[in-house]
């Protein structure tokens, strides 16, 4: 376990020495909150709206800051691979998945921050959370496992590929996933065919669900037990891709 | 210390092969290395020797054959292997936003240092190496190339380990620094009988540091034997003839085929090898100048490893090492002939 957690310490300390790799990431979150809050937030007056825009939208912009934030361990990795750092892991006896899994973990320990932040400010707009504290620390764990499952999928291309601009690349795969969903209103008003079949097979669909229950209309078990199966099943799924691509990468021989 | 011979100081390989494709990197490699010794893996670029150290070192597996290092089998016992070995690469591998003290200690805690011990151990480290002058807010990112390298030998040392891999350890660097890193490796072989597996490509520094010499060209050691064991087997006597121009060379070759069974020719030189060049030298002349071909000057000297490697491979180590030293004055194959 120690050496998991100075791996972590130094993905941490590292991380801080580049705010730039934090910052923007914050300020995009805040962005999608502000400018979907202020220039949407009309779509709460339609009939059988349940709750406030805010608790809607805020969703979307965790999720954004889960995702961004996961990005930085498939960084972390591509980087240590191109300096040579990563082999210079491997010849400790230090456990080969603890080189994998320290940037991972760390990058999960900053999406937190990064949620729980943009929530804190949610709640300073004037956010009332539906389920109250702990709904507020379900929606963190939500987001940081969905994270979690980004970082996986971060890993597993950075592993694969070695090459920064390619594990780049792969994190836009996130855009869809946030967008063909039903991200802006509530799937009542949706009328296009086939955003309702992109939304039904998407599983950030039911990350939103379950995230909005919790925020705007209380405790919903259906909602809760759909949104964190999808979550565990999406993160053990690129978990063990990121294991099948670790093996590979450090030619594990004990 | 114990017994530094022993196993647990030891390198064997048996018929270790590593293909990349159909290219045989390493093509049935047999070594047998006793503890306590410096062995100098000699050969070119490309020749195979990084791809034998990272087999060794466990971070690749070889295509076939078995190996052990420190008694223990790099594919079956790699975590065992790598608490026994400090390795330095040819590529080295540093975190540029840490600081050589903040490396060190990571490096000294992954190999279940306590925090405490770790923070003297880099504070000693530092100084071992020449670093301690080092404004200790530098990062690694901002270091020169000689500095790098004194921080990675650095890292291979925090655990004490008793055998060190060293990959073309002096690669492009300038002589200071490379004399500085001769001593260190002499110091540490002499002092804590640690066992040292250095490859180069340069002659000097096998010649100068290896008790023992492995030449390996295209994957395959092609001779094998302590620096003066591998120079007599090409002769006690080198005598070295410079033509005006490569043809002449080529004819004084055919030339002398008679007084001379052992010759090497090599752009407008010809080298000869003899028990005692001196008795010879009158025949090659008389010979030369029968045969036509002026002569434009003549020396004698001790064989050099570059003799070696240009009998066993048939070609010299000479481009290769212009090739790879970035400071062009610091050529050993100048220094070595």
């Amino acid at each position: 376990m120690n050496d998991i957690l100075l791996l972590i310490g130094r993905s941490l300390r590292n991380a801080m020495r580049q705010p730039a790799t934090i910052i923007p990431n914050i300020a995009i979150s805040v962005f999608f909150l502000f400018v979907y809050n202020s220039g949407l937030s009309s779509v709460a007056q339609l009939p059988g709206f349940q709750g406030t825009y805010l608790g809607f939208i805020l969703p979307v912009s965790l999720v954004s800051a889960a995702v961004g934030g996961a990005g930085l361990a498939g960084q972390t990795l591509i980087k240590d691979i191109d300096n040579g750092y990563f082999t210079k892991l491997l010849l400790t006896p230090t456990r080969r998945l603890a080189v994998i899994w320290g940037p991972m973990v760390a990058s999960a320990i900053i999406l937190t921050a990064q949620v729980v932040l943009v929530m804190l400010l949610a709640l300073v707009m004037g956010l009332k959370v539906a389920t109250g504290p702990l709904g507020f620390a379900l929606v963190v764990v939500l987001a940081f496992l969905w994270g979690m499952a980004f970082a996986g999928y971060a890993a597993f291309m950075a592993l694969k590929t070695k090459n920064a601009a390619a594990a780049q690349a792969a994190t836009f795969a996130f855009f869809p996933l946030i967008f063909l969903s039903y991200t802006f209103v509530p799937k009542e008003y949706v009328t296009a065919g086939w955003l309702k079949v992109a939304a039904t097979i998407n599983p950030t669909t039911y990350v939103f669900g379950s995230m909005r229950s919790l925020l705007n209309t209380g405790w919903d078990a259906n909602a809760l037990l759909v949104g964190f199966a999808v979550t565990f099943g999406f993160a053990t799924l690129t978990g063990i891709m990121a294991l099948w691509a670790a093996r590979g990468a450090t030619k594990m021989t004990s | 210390m114990g017994d530094h011979n022993g196993e647990e100081r030891s390198i064997t390989a048996e018929g270790m092969r590593r293909d990349f494709g159909a290219l045989h990197a390493v093509d049935g490699v047999d070594l047998e290395i006793p503890g306590g010794r410096i062995f100098g893996f000699l050969g070119p670029n490309g020749a195979g020797k990084s791809t034998l150290v990272k087999i060794l070192t466990t971070i690749l597996n070889p295509t076939a054959g078995r190996a052990t290092v420190a008694g223990y089998d790099v594919q079956r016992q790699g975590g065992k292997v790598r608490e026994a070995i400090g390795v330095a690469l040819q590529d080295v591998g540093l975190d540029p936003l840490m600081t050589a003290r903040e490396l060190l200690m990571l490096q000294a805690e992954l190999f279940g240092t306590p925090r405490d011990e770790a923070r003297k151990t880099a504070a000693r480290l530092l100084v071992t190496v020449g670093l301690d002058d080092v404004d200790p807010k530098k990062r690694a990112g901002a270091y020169s190339g000689g500095m790098r390298r004194r921080l990675d030998l650095a890292l291979a040392l925090v655990h004490d380990p008793r055998i060190l891999f060293l990959d073309e350890p002096t690669t492009g660097l300038d002589p200071a620094s490379r004399a500085a890193i001769w001593e260190e490796v002499r110091r540490l072989n002499e002092e804590f009988g640690m066992t040292i597996f250095l490859t180069t490509q340069y002659l000097e520094e096998a010649d100068r540091l290896a008790d023992e010499i492995a030449i390996i060209n295209k994957g395959k050691i092609v001779a094998q034997g302590t620096p003066l064991e591998l120079k007599r087997e090409v002769g006690d006597e080198v005598v070295e003839l410079q033509f005006g121009s490569r043809e002449d060379a080529a004819s004084a070759d055919d030339a002398l085929a008679a007084v001379a069974a052992n010759r090497q020719a090599s752009n407008r030189e010809l080298r000869l090898y003899f028990g005692r060049a001196a008795e010879n030298v009158p025949e090659l002349v008389r010979t030369l100048d029968a045969a036509g071909i002026r002569l434009q000057g003549l020396t004698i000297e001790q064989p050099s490893l570059d003799d070696v490697f240009l009998r066993v491979t048939g070609e010299g180590l000479e481009h290769e090492v212009d090739e790879a030293g970035d400071e062009g004055s610091a050529s050993p194959a100048e220094v070595t002939s």
